[in-house]
């Protein structure tokens, strides 16, 4: 039926124009096509605006969630830092006495510092810590050891274990205690709300699909007339699929948008009470922020997903649009 | 340019729409098929079209087996063909310039080559001046033009018509018949299912009969 060209030399570059023109002609396409949907969707802004708000709550969890534990995991280093070790002296030692023990502690390999803290001085830090002068000054004799608070050079938890056995061994310590056990808890936890986060990530991922896929699927539906004409014609799947697609991605670039903006607003609205709250603590802890790549991953994902959704969607219903 | 050898289309295990099918439509010719309703017209236009497949026989255009053509490349095959429908199928959310622009659009032309044949093919059809009108504004001979523009703007070399005149009056119907000879005289292989015996008769081309599938007559042109 079509008619080949017939000089044979001439048919590479023919195939080479035919090749370059055919992108040029697919690149249009597309470019029409992003433009046409983008349009359609502005024709119903309120319908669209309300798909696109379905969709941003749905990102907004699972992101808040990941940005929380980000910053327990800014946290976690910090403690990790500040990892220390406190040797408890016995109490029939002296004041002279620590000093020495101060001295061949910070002598030892893998100390990095140390602090002598007398017993008095240890008493003046538990009334102000608790503010219970009255109670404690009650007290005849002050009960607490002299201790010594040592900063390891190393904070790995294999590292400090072992120095804690080896000031145990020395003369005139009672017991070295290291605050290990609550910093392995607080990683667990974080570990358990990675997971958590991840799994609702899946879950409001699925959400996404399912949001994207059925506004997708009533579009088709209004457009089945159309889609059964060009196919008739001679359109191919993917030139009916492609409008869809782009609406799919507009869809999760407005979402996604959106999301970035609760969760801009959401951290303005947190700001302050979780700043008094950490200054109580005595902590320097502000509010983690998305940043840079943390915003484009989320506008990739919301893209991708509603790139997808849409895929999906149109991809079952070409099967069932088959021209009459 | 088309060859029909033992064709049978059954629909439902059991009942056959068409029957041992045998003929052959020259490049060039002009063919009518008529019948009843329900003998099998829109059901042989179907397999032509690609939108159905033979149960039984296979069927040549242009020297291809349609049959075995893959499902990715039915797209492609379908563009060579123009066909044109009772019911005109033509997109009422545009304008008349953009419904027989779409197959140059599908085919991803060059929009100044494109804008150039959709006028030549809308001046063919005498609607050149109605081309920014939309198709509910125009009247059904006039909406029937348009979709004979769009299957035409591809130059296809073989145009199929699903009674073409279907819903016409007589004079209409014949200056829609006029159209089509236009195209066959330029070279276009025409096939077009109607039932109108009188107007047929009138035009004098070769014409197959089809009754309950089954190929009842061919008759040459008088």
């Amino acid at each position: 039926m079509s008619r080949r060209p017939a000089a044979p030399p001439r048919g590479a570059r023919t195939q080479r124009t035919r090749s370059s023109s055919q992108l040029r002609a697919w690149l249009r396409h597309h470019r029409a096509m992003s433009a046409d949907s983008a349009r359609r969707l502005l024709r119903h802004p309120i319908a669209s605006l309300l798909t696109m708000l379905a969709i941003a709550i749905a990102l907004v969890l699972p992101a808040a969630l990941w940005l929380a534990l980000d910053s327990a995991r800014l946290l976690d280093a910090e403690l990790d830092a500040s990892a220390t070790l406190t040797a408890y002296l016995e109490s029939a030692v002296d004041a002279g006495e620590a000093g020495r023990i101060d001295e061949a502690i910070a002598a030892q390999p893998g100390v990095a510092a140390t602090r002598l803290i007398t017993a008095a001085e240890g008493m003046a830090e538990f009334q102000q810590a608790l503010g219970l002068d009255d109670a404690l000054a009650r007290l005849e004799d002050n009960p607490l050891p002299a201790s010594i608070v040592i900063t390891p050079d190393e904070p790995s938890p294999e590292a400090v274990r072992s120095l804690a056995g080896e000031l145990e061994a020395m003369a005139g310590i009672d017991e070295v205690r290291l605050d290990l056990a609550w910093l392995e808890r607080l990683r667990q936890l974080a570990e358990l709300g990675q997971r958590v986060a991840l799994a609702l990530a899946v879950l409001f991922g699925l959400g996404v699909l399912l949001v994207v896929g059925n506004t997708i699927r009533l579009a088709v539906e209004s457009r089945r007339q159309e889609i059964e004409v060009v196919m008739l014609i001679g359109a191919t799947h993917a030139f009916v699929r492609r409008p869809f697609l782009y609406s799919g991605a507009w869809y999760g670039l407005g979402g996604g948008l959106l999301a970035w903006g609760l969760l801009a607003l959401g951290n303005q609205w947190l700001a302050a009470p979780v700043r008094a709250l950490a200054a109580s603590y005595g902590a320097n802890f502000s509010m983690p922020h998305l940043g840079l790549i943390g915003s484009a991953t989320l506008l990739i994902c919301s893209i991708l997903l509603g790139w997808l959704g849409a895929w999906i969607a149109v991809s079952r219903h070409l099967s069932e649009v088959r021209p009459r | 340019m088309i060859v029909f050898e033992h064709v049978g289309k059954r629909y439902g295990g059991r009942f056959d729409a068409l029957a041992n099918l045998d003929f052959r439509v020259h490049r060039g010719e002009m063919v009518f098929l008529t019948g009843h309703s329900g003998a099998g017209k829109s059901s042989l236009l179907r397999l032509i079209m690609r939108l159905e497949r033979p149960s039984r026989g296979r069927i040549l255009v242009a020297g291809h087996d349609i049959g075995r053509l893959h499902a990715s490349q039915v797209p492609f095959y379908r563009r060579q063909i123009g066909v044109v429908f009772q019911d005109h199928q033509l997109l009422f959310d545009r304008s008349i310039y953009h419904n027989v622009a779409l197959p140059l659009e599908i085919r991803g032309m060059d929009p100044r080559e494109a804008s150039r044949r959709v006028r030549a093919a809308l001046d063919k059809v005498g609607l050149l001046h109605r081309e920014r009108a939309l198709p509910i504004e125009l009247s059904g001979g006039e909406q029937q033009r348009v979709g004979i523009a769009r299957a035409v703007v591809n130059k296809p070399s073989l145009l199929l018509a699903d009674e073409p005149t279907g819903n016409l009056d007589p004079q209409l119907s014949a200056d829609i018949m006029a159209l089509f000879e236009d195209f066959n005289r330029i070279g276009t292989t025409v096939m077009i299912a109607s039932h109108d015996l009188a107007l047929i008769a009138r035009l004098r081309h070769r014409t197959l009969r089809l009754r309950e599938g089954r190929l009842v007559a061919d008759e040459e042109a008088a």
